[in-house]
């Protein structure tokens, strides 16, 4: 059996405060699991049984549920996330290079993490910034207009 | 010279215009204040009723109809999606009203909760819009403590309130019954309509679920009247759009526009023309989910009706250009990959057609390709289109039917010379 991990006492008043906001409890589910990441390494399953815990649905839903979306981590992750769009507008403006410059420069492919640990680097459909193709995200940071020469400059901000 | 026509984008260029004393300086807020003081509920549903406003997330559906479709004596609470999991490749409007004007979209929102009587908004705000979630937070905590939210609204007696909920990167979800499915904490599976969520929508109650660009056209229309909004566009497109330009232009970008302005001048005259100095090969009218347009129709009217009767689809207004030299199996690869990934699994025909639809790009790509593969891809087309709960396996299709008609020769030369296509990078689902 999975044994529930602690969780960040903000998190769970993060979630007593929007309670009331909704019919049921389970509807915050989507958006703890997002928040809960700010405060634990990824969903790990010890968060998702302590998540199906707090909100009182039984765990293998939370895994479900969890397993369904992109920006909910189900494996351990670098400290920072790079998002590449790999989408029509951008793949139209140039991000074939500027997602082999990266794996160049990070020394690993799409969907692994660094050696070090610092970041990881996963393709994404479309960040509806379309008029400033090609874009990337390092964390909640938007890069627009990005050319495959200022990828070490855009690294070098994230660390 | 096309000129724009700034309704929903009235504030462009004014500064910090997210914030509510500059949008109130700026006439924000006199809608709601006269909905709440001269207007009966009725009267609001039957005014943006006569504006001819349409959805404009995608499927054009008159939002003064979507509206009187709720119940107005169903007991308990009812409810108002506002869409903003913005996710159609090639459409970035959302996000610009998000982060730059979000008050103009909470305006619409009560003005909507007032006419139908829906008692809390929540905002499904896509999960990587991180800087737009904090401006409409931002923005609705100081429509609380201004008394535009919450109880008693400006001292009508009527109250709603407003709650920003986050995706967690899903297109699916932006489907009006996946969001609800997605909004009530399940994974974004859409549900069948009837019964349509304006009978029983999220929780199982009524609600009303309309865009964001949709919305936020709302203060305008009732501001300035029925009539203005009526008396620009077409005789059944009504009004502005906001239209994103991207792919090979010269100046991408959202340019708003009334109905009926001609494609060619939305490309040439606003976004710059195509870059560098190349010819235009197609286009998408309204993003991935469209069938493609070829170059000879250009000259096509910017409107619902018209873009139908060229073959295709206005959508969500994303006009994605692509000039002469673009590989069109690889472009058609990259969308088909989207919709393999991005099928939400529900449906069989969905789930396993827009896989094995990649597959056979790959093949083709990887040099391996068969002259009756694409027999097959239409094949796989024809048995995946209308028969899934919503319309996600008919949006994969539309790349595929168009381009293997348009552009056979190319899939052809690919297939005989088993030429292959050199990948930069190796794509992985994740």
């Amino acid at each position: 059996m999975t044994v529930s991990v602690q969780l960040h006492p903000e998190l769970r008043k993060w979630v007593e405060e929007r309670l009331s906001r909704y019919p049921t409890r389970r509807s915050l589910l989507v958006p703890t699991l997002i928040q809960a990441q700010k405060y634990h390494d990824y969903a790990s399953p010890g968060l998702m049984q302590a998540v199906a815990d707090l909100l009182q649905m039984p765990a293998s839903e939370v895994m479900s549920v969890a397993s369904f979306y992109t920006l909910i981590a189900k494996h351990p992750v670098g400290k920072h996330i790079i998002q590449v769009c790999h989408n029509v507008s951008c793949y139209l403006r140039g991000c074939d290079e500027v997602i082999a410059r990266l794996e160049e420069r990070l020394g690993c492919k799409v969907g692994e993490t660094t050696e070090d640990g610092k970041f990881t680097l996963i393709t994404v459909e479309c960040l509806a910034a379309c008029g400033s193709a090609p874009v990337m995200m390092v964390d909640e940071k938007l890069y627009e207009n990005v050319r495959p020469d200022q990828i070490g400059r855009i690294l070098a901000e994230a660390n | 010279m096309t000129e724009l026509t700034k309704v929903v984008m009235r504030l462009d260029g004014v500064a910090e215009a997210h914030r509510l004393d500059v949008y109130e300086a700026n006439g924000g807020y006199k809608a709601l204040r006269k909905v709440l003081g001269e207007m009966k509920p009725q009267e609001v549903i039957d005014e943006v009723k006569a504006s001819g406003l349409r959805g404009k997330g995608g499927a054009g559906f008159p939002a003064g109809l979507k509206w009187s479709f709720v119940p107005q004596d169903h007991p308990g609470p009812k409810y108002l999606a506002c869409n903003a999991d913005e996710g159609e490749p090639g459409t970035f409007k959302d996000r610009w009203i998000i982060e730059n004007n979000p008050h103009q979209m909470i305006e619409g929102c009560i003005i909507c909760a007032y006419a139908v009587g829906l008692s809390h908004i929540y905002v499904y705000c896509r999960g990587e819009f991180y800087e737009g979630k904090r401006k409409i937070e931002q923005a609705a905590k100081e429509a609380y403590e201004k008394g535009y939210l919450g109880d008693n609204i400006l001292g009508s007696g009527f109250s709603t309130h407003l709650t920003v909920h986050t995706g967690a990167g899903s297109y699916e979800c932006g489907e009006e019954t996946a969001l609800l499915t997605s909004l009530e904490g399940g994974r974004g599976h859409p549900k069948i309509k009837p019964p349509f969520p304006a009978s029983e929508g999220a929780w199982r109650k009524p609600t009303v679920i309309n865009n964001v660009e949709t919305l936020a056209t709302v203060p305008a229309v009732i501001s300035q009247g029925a009539r203005w909004h009526a008396g620009m566009g077409t005789e059944k497109s009504k009004g502005i759009k906001m239209v994103c330009v991207s792919g090979h232009v010269e100046r991408p970008g959202i340019y708003e526009v009334e109905f009926g302005v001609p494609i060619s001048a939305i490309i040439n005259d606003l976004a710059g023309g195509v870059w560098q100095g190349r010819q235009i090969k197609g286009y998408f009218p309204g993003g991935s989910s469209t069938p493609v347009l070829p170059a000879e129709k250009v000259d096509v009217p910017y409107d619902y009706e018209s873009i139908a009767e060229a073959g295709s689809m206005l959508g969500s207004g994303a006009l994605i250009v692509f000039d002469s030299e673009t590989d069109i199996v690889r472009m058609a690869e990259v969308i088909t990959r989207f919709y393999a990934w991005e099928s939400c699994g529900k449906c069989t025909p969905c789930r396993e057609g827009t896989r094995w639809m990649l597959q056979i790009y790959e093949r083709i790509l990887n040099g391996g390709g068969r002259m009756e593969d694409l027999e097959l891809l239409l094949s796989i087309c024809d048995n995946l289109e209308f028969k899934s709960f919503c319309p996600f396996g008919d949006a994969a299709v539309s790349v595929v039917r168009s381009t293997v008609s348009l552009y056979r020769d190319e899939y052809e030369e690919y297939i005989r010379e088993h030429k292959v296509y050199r990948r930069r990078f190796t794509p992985v689902k994740h």
